[in-house]
């Protein structure tokens, strides 16, 4: 059993038989409108048919010619992709060890001239420095510390005055 | 084989020349206790006053310079200690480090178990240091370090 608007779409279409179509023609209230609109339908769809033919393509050789290197390039690519990329560098671990070398050698021999022009350190450099001196004063309250250095041969002296003195036998071994 | 050459040659002047201007390790570092009198035939004093043996008496007034207790310590990472001891005294050494060309020390001298002094000094190899200790009879103490 077909529905009404199969049997409508058959019957503008021309495809129902006699029978049916005069069976259908029976259920329709507006006779007359149902034939203006199906009228309308037959002559939207010789229009179409009409109008949206395709267009004729005027370089039907170039066009196929432009679409097999398209075809060819993209077949192509994924296997040039697919390859690891091994590029020639100039950077070879042998050349980076190398630089490496040179540059450290190139750093030591700066460092030595610049620190062989740097200028002489004073005399006080060389000599010992006293930097504290604590004597307990609940022992030896009258210790006093001074310090000097001697010219000729570099001696540092740390004077203590005031230690408590000892009798001879502190001098054993 | 040049090329090998050449590399070892970078690295040993390299080395050299960067290690020339670092702490020197392994110096020894002699601490005495000495005491100081004056007598009619004096003894020669320990070899390693010698250099400035002639200061010692000039500066003190003596002629004789006994050696009571030693130490000879032979420093490796400047962070040793030491101990040069005679019978009653004691002269604690512990290095702090190592400067440009000597050891920081810090100095503690024992009377027995008693502290009698305490110093902190950067002794130069150049540079020996001499302390003044406390009177012995007609004599005096004198506690002396020396890097060698």
């Amino acid at each position: 059993m077909k529905t009404f608007e199969e049997n409508w779409t058959a019957w503008i279409d021309g495809e129902l038989s006699e029978t049916e179509r005069a069976e259908f023609e029976a259920t329709l209230e507006d006779r007359l409108g149902a034939e203006t609109e199906r009228n309308d339908a037959l002559k939207l769809g010789a229009f179409l048919k009409r109008e949206l033919q395709p267009r004729a393509m005027g370089n039907e050789e170039f066009f196929h010619h432009q679409l097999r290197e398209r075809i060819a390039h993209e077949e192509a690519t994924p296997v040039e992709e697919s390859r690891p990329i091994l590029r020639e560098t100039w950077w070879s671990i042998r050349r980076l060890l190398w630089l490496g070398a040179t540059s450290l050698a190139i750093f030591a021999v700066c460092t030595y001239f610049v620190k062989r022009e740097q200028p002489a350190p004073n005399q006080s450099e060389y000599l010992t420095q006293i930097l504290n001196s604590r004597v307990d004063p609940s022992v030896n309250p009258d210790a006093t510390v001074s310090i000097f250095q001697t010219k000729d041969d570099k001696v540092t002296v740390l004077w203590v005055d005031g230690l408590k003195s000892l009798p001879t036998d502190y001098a054993a071994k | 084989m040049i090329r090998r050459r050449y590399f070892s040659a970078l690295f040993a002047l390299a080395f050299f020349l960067l290690a020339s201007g670092q702490v020197r390790a392994g110096q020894n570092v002699w601490s005495g206790l000495v005491v100081a009198t004056n007598v009619a035939k004096p003894q020669p004093p320990p070899a390693e006053m010698h250099h400035f043996e002639g200061t010692l008496k000039r500066t003190f007034g003596y002629n004789q310079f006994a050696l009571i207790g030693q130490s000879r310590k032979a420093l490796e990472t400047g962070e040793e200690n030491w101990l040069a001891s005679s019978k009653h005294f004691s002269l604690h050494v512990d290095a702090r480090g190592a400067t440009r060309d000597g050891y920081r020390l810090n100095l503690q001298l024992f009377q027995d178990r008693q502290v009698l002094l305490e110093t902190d000094t950067t002794l130069k190899k150049s540079s020996p240091l001499v302390i003044k200790g406390p009177q012995i009879g007609a004599g005096q103490l004198l506690l002396l370090l020396v890097v060698q």
